[in-house]
């Protein structure tokens, strides 16, 4: 097992390599540049080639490769070509609001989708299964930011209950906490959608097997039946999905970010493209891509937890 | 029994504090700013360009002469750091007599002459300035004494007093501040002497700006103001709705503006001086170079259409490229009222008669495509076929300026004079792709001599008859058509007082001022 870790962990490395790699010369055949975005619309040629001189955009794009590859592995981020604030500083302040997102995003999608999708499939082609079936294609479909501003126009500017902006002091929990109900139940919601589906026709496959059907013969309550020999079972499918939409949270939690106002690392992605500020995008989809690849390591690792005939060595 | 009790008096408790907490809220004098930005560029005042830029850099500065707040007329111009000034008999030679006592934020001492040298270095110098072209007609800045500066300028400028005024390059710095800081970290912590300093910047959520107790001018009314940044319209409409934010910027929509009129307790503030859209049509590509099909498609267009659909209450017409309400803004030019069997019989000249199809990029901002997309239209009708393809607003202004459109519709705002837009616009050196190019992307060169001699000339009168001169060219040569002017449009509570009245502003926003306050109830 320590050795497998081990491994997986070092391919760590050419695939971070692999994705700054695709990403850096990609955005540089976009067209448009950063020295626009910054100068603003005023500039003269004159400006804006002085300031991607200053840049170090009118170099040889394989020198500006390795300086970038050569600083990266120095450690050194660069600062943002837009702002020319330190790139970690601006992800430092952006990543604990979506970390607080995609987590309870998660949570939610986890403590919500697993029961339902139980339930339905203990309840098959019955009312409860209509409703959660229709329910979960309806989230499935409904695009994130429409929920989000159907939920902020309830519980916000109806009732009353929740702020509208912001993502609340870092500084302070309660704040936080109180920033990131409506935005966590937006996210949540969508993967409520998703886990419960997934959940429901592992349950429906796994509950029609011999061994289930020998645990109900010997007089196993049913409760253990379905959560000790049916569920284990059935939750490795369950399991992929949510390591899979774990990472597409992380990045894809924009909307969500952009409706509520709330700092991230997925608006600062979209920005970073719109304004052609390489540094911050190059940057931003490095910490997405180790995201993504330790939360894979992280479900794999989950497998044999969860199935004990699953072996790494 | 006793555990009810606790119970009844735990809730009494809470009720209080609740009360005296939600009392304590409506005496706060704050006020929340929502405006379309992602986050901010820079506030260094030098650097700042976008409309997020202004409104923060404006509460945080000073310059030797300012607009009066609310209205951008030139004519009104008032002395600001400057308490005031003379002019050599040649207008070259301009000396400033400084306001004494007057206080930097955060410890940065007094204003002094230095400051004012430096500050307008500077702004004037390519390196540390987005603005330098602007300066180029200032020769050297001398410092006469602790509160007396003498600029001297190599050449006669338009509006001297409009370059220094609080609005881009004429904002006054700390020296020592820049120095002791340097420039990167300046950017996101400028050090002026206006009403209000920089508190806290959340990158893509807000930047905080609290009192300045030592502004000259006297106690600032307002403790904070907050300027969030909220791309997404629905999200701040919901804001305002609910009232965590008290200033909203709009959408420049008809629609918009009835809906959010009917909110209670909201005022609608609606100014100028707007930004232009006009359309530069590109004389280097065919078959544009022919002015029969400029003016075919100049005589397609309908202004009137195109305003019905943007909205009567947020669009005003534009006839000639200055405004009317910009000094040297005229009528009396060619209009090319809308009258399709004309544009028809012009394209039949050019043997045109069936069509042709032009290729175009356009910016995803709404701004832009919406009325691209009519004007779409309306060319089809004569048989003019345009391709669009959307791009992002930051591509859109790189290949713009690499000369990739037949048709280059444009939006800006610049300072209330003919010279800025006719020399970005219309001058030979501004002629995209050449070494000094700016925004000229019609190519066109024939009004020079007319923009240098108002450049020149002394005389307001004469120079405004050059200006009006210089327009009537362009569109004799039918290289641009002007099409509306779009105002600014902001919803705010009505327990919001500006301070001011509001009738144009070139912060582009519901700017903050030192008497902005929150009304008690």
């Amino acid at each position: 097992m320590f050795q497998y870790v081990i491994r997986r962990s070092l391919l760590i490395v050419p695939t971070l390599w692999a994705v700054v790699t695709v990403v850096f010369f990609l955005i540089r055949i976009v067209p448009g540049g950063p020295a626009v975005a910054a100068l603003g619309t005023y500039a003269s040629e004159e400006q804006i080639r002085a300031l991607e001189h200053q840049m170090g955009l009118d170099r040889p794009i394989m020198v500006q490769y390795v300086t970038f590859l050569a600083d990266l592995c120095r450690g050194n981020m660069g600062k943002s070509l837009i702002t020319q604030r330190p790139v970690v500083k601006e992800i430092a302040q952006a990543l604990p609001y979506t970390i607080d997102l995609t987590v309870a995003g998660m949570v939610l999608g986890i403590l919500m989708g697993v029961p339902i999708g139980i339930f339905t499939a203990l309840r098959r082609n019955e009312m409860p299964d209509y409703f959660g079936r229709v329910g979960s294609l309806i989230g499935i479909s409904m695009p994130e930011f429409y929920l989000g501003i159907l939920l902020m126009y309830v519980f916000a500017v109806k009732l009353d209950l929740f702020p509208v902006i912001g993502g609340g002091d870092l500084r302070d929990w309660g704040s936080r906490l109180y920033h990131l109900v409506l935005p966590a139940f937006t996210l949540g919601i969508i993967m409520t959608a998703f886990i419960s589906r997934m959940t429901r026709s592992s349950m429906l496959n796994v509950i029609v097997e011999d061994y289930v059907r020998t645990a109900r013969a010997k007089g196993v309550t049913e409760r253990m039946v379905i959560y000790k020999h049916a569920l284990r079972n059935a939750l490795i499918p369950t399991t992929t999905v949510i390591g899979l939409y774990a990472g597409i949270l992380m990045g894809g939690s924009v909307l969500t970010e952009i409706v509520y106002s709330r700092p991230g690392l997925g608006k600062m992605m979209v920005f970073a493209v719109k304004d052609r500020d390489y540094m911050t995008l190059q940057m931003v989809i490095v910490i997405f891509s180790a995201a993504v690849f330790l939360l894979n390591l992280l479900t794999d690792l989950l497998y044999s937890l969860i199935d004990p005939r699953i072996e790494y060595r | 029994m006793k555990l009810r009790y606790v119970t009844v008096f735990a809730m009494v408790f809470l009720l209080v504090g609740v009360m005296l907490s939600a009392s304590a809220d409506a005496r706060e004098q704050v006020v929340r700013v929502a405006l379309k930005a992602s986050d901010i560029r820079s506030i260094d005042p030098d650097y700042g360009t976008t409309t997020i830029d202004y409104a923060c850099i404006d509460p945080m500065f000073n310059a030797l002469v300012r607009f009066k707040p609310g209205d951008i007329d030139p004519e009104k111009i008032q002395p600001d750091l400057a308490e005031g000034w003379n002019v050599s008999p040649d207008g070259l030679v301009w000396t400033f007599y400084l306001r004494k006592g007057v206080k930097f934020h955060k410890g940065y001492g007094e204003l002094t002459a230095e400051d004012v040298k430096f500050s307008l270095e500077k702004a004037a110098n390519k390196d540390t300035s987005g603005f330098a072209k602007d300066f180029d007609a200032l020769g050297k800045v001398e410092v006469i004494d602790k509160y007396t500066v003498r600029l001297t300028f190599k050449e006669k400028v338009p509006s001297v007093l409009g370059l220094l005024t609080d609005y881009h390059g004429g904002f006054i710095v700390s020296k020592k501040a820049v120095e002791e800081m340097g420039l990167e970290k300046f950017k996101t912590n400028p050090i002026g002497t206006g009403p209000f300093m920089v508190h806290e910047y959340v990158p893509k959520q807000k930047l905080v700006e609290v009192r300045h107790d030592g502004y000259f001018r006297g106690r600032p009314l307002l403790d904070r103001v907050e300027f969030w940044f909220m791309p997404d319209a629905s999200s701040r409409e919901m804001a305002f709705r609910k009232g965590e934010i008290d200033i909203c910027e709009g959408e420049r929509e008809q629609a918009w503006v009835d809906k959010m009129g009917k909110v209670p307790g909201t005022v609608i503030d609606i100014f100028g001086p707007g930004e232009t859209l006009t359309l530069h049509f590109n004389t280097s590509k065919k078959p544009l170079d022919d002015i029969r099909v400029r003016k075919a498609l100049a005589y397609a267009i309908s202004r009137e259409e195109l305003m019905d659909f943007l909205g009567k209450d947020v669009t005003e017409p534009l006839v000639s490229p200055i405004p009317t309400s910009y000094l040297g803004g005229t009528t009396e030019v060619p209009l090319y009222t809308y009258d399709a069997e004309k544009a028809k019989t012009f394209l039949k000249q050019a043997g045109l008669e069936k069509g042709f199809t032009l290729k175009e990029v356009i910016t995803e901002m709404s701004d832009y495509r919406r009325p691209m997309e009519q004007i779409q239209e309306q060319l089809r009708r004569i048989g003019v076929k345009v391709q669009m393809d959307v791009i992002a607003h930051s591509a859109y202004h790189g290949q713009i300026r690499k000369d990739v459109n037949p048709i280059v519709l444009y939006v800006c705002a610049r300072f209330p004079t003919a010279d800025p837009i006719l020399r970005q616009f219309y001058h030979s050196k501004s002629i995209v792709l050449t070494p000094t190019a700016i925004t000229n992307f019609s190519h066109y060169d024939k009004i020079d001599n007319l923009i240098e001699q108002a450049s020149r000339e002394t005389q307001t009168e004469k120079q405004k008859a050059l200006w009006a001169k210089a327009q009537r060219s362009i569109l004799e040569d039918a290289v641009a058509y002007p099409l509306c002017i779009t105002k600014f449009v902001f919803a705010r509570k009505d327990y919001v007082d500006l301070g001011y009245e509001m009738k144009s502003t070139l912060t582009l926003v519901d700017t903050i001022k030192w008497n902005t306050r929150i009304l008690e109830e």
